[in-house]
């Protein structure tokens, strides 16, 4: 996930903006910088969304699948 | 308001849940079979894709995107194309997609009636074949209003569910039903569709905070092309 779509994402419950905590970078094949894992935490509320293998989840809490050992 | 019939909201997340599962275990095979746009989805893209004025900062939208074929279309006219869908396993089979046929897509995991996108942030979107999949009239709800709120007032998104007057159904009046998927081994997969009356579609998105401007049925499907609300930014 590139950095600059957190100025689009938001917390699914409140809607309010994210803060990235944890993140590893990688450089993509156009020499972009790409996060491949961290957590993304929502400013209001304090709910923690992973961000694993690129892909932001961002399903609300309860809906999210248990992380596989 | 919700249905009487509906459960509670806790449930809700679970039936999401669960469409959400089914979804990740026929993902690969799923997708194997969904190589090609919509031609109704070429078209609205054609139509509405340089419309409005923000060109050089779009954002694009495939809402329930699977394998992103529809997010491909829209790359070529937005800076940022979101890919979102429940199912991680679908997500796989789009970030597939896009690296073997060179497009670039954001993707992210989420649930359609709790969307995590900010208001008032999109100017294209298309959510086919998606609705259907909630399993309850208030998240069916729901979703159209949180599609109104990311959605710009000058955007625009083509929304599709697949309606009573299919061939395939005799019914007239909306029903919940499960459809088989069967994986290449034979195995059946049972998958939750609501299927829409025409009249009841039109009703949701009615009563939705989004601005129906265009209304059709069309291979079974009924189809809209909908704007975002206008009241968002004074919130």
């Amino acid at each position: 996930m590139k950095e600059s779509l957190l100025e689009i994402l938001c917390c699914p419950l409140d809607k309010h903006e994210l803060e990235l905590e944890d993140a590893e970078y990688e450089t993509g094949e156009d020499d972009s910088e790409e996060i491949i894992d961290g957590t993304l935490v929502c400013e209001e509320c304090g709910e923690r969304y992973p961000l694993e293998d690129g892909i932001p989840n961002l399903l609300p809490p309860d809906m999210r699948e248990e992380s596989p050992a | 308001m919700a249905d009487q019939q509906d459960p509670p909201a806790t449930d809700d997340l679970a039936r999401r849940a669960d469409v959400r599962d089914t979804y990740d275990e026929i993902a690969t095979h799923f997708a194997s079979t969904r190589a090609y746009a919509w031609p109704e989805v070429e078209s609205f893209v054609d139509a509405h894709a340089a419309s409005n004025s923000r060109s050089g900062t779009r954002v694009g939208l495939d809402l329930g995107c699977g394998n992103c074929r529809h997010a491909e279309l829209l790359v070529d006219t937005c800076e940022t194309v979101v890919g979102l869908d429940a199912s991680a396993g679908l997500l796989e089979t789009g970030r597939e997609r896009a690296r073997e046929r060179g497009f670039e897509v954001a993707l992210c995991q989420g649930d359609a009636a709790a969307l995590p996108l900010a208001t008032n942030t999109v100017d294209i979107a298309v959510y086919v074949a998606t609705l259907h999949h909630l399993p309850t009239r208030r998240a069916r709800r729901a979703s159209l209003d949180e599609l109104a709120r990311v959605l710009d007032p000058d955007g625009r998104a083509l929304l599709s569910a697949w309606s009573t007057a299919h061939d395939k159904f005799d019914e007239t009046d909306g029903f919940d039903t499960t459809i088989e998927w069967t994986l290449p081994g034979g195995e059946p997969v049972d998958r939750f569709y609501h299927i829409y009356a025409p009249d009841e579609f039109d009703a949701d998105l009615e009563a939705s905070d989004l601005d129906v401007l265009e209304w059709e049925l069309s291979s079974g499907n009924c189809y809209a092309t909908v704007a975002g609300s206008e009241s968002d930014l004074s919130e």
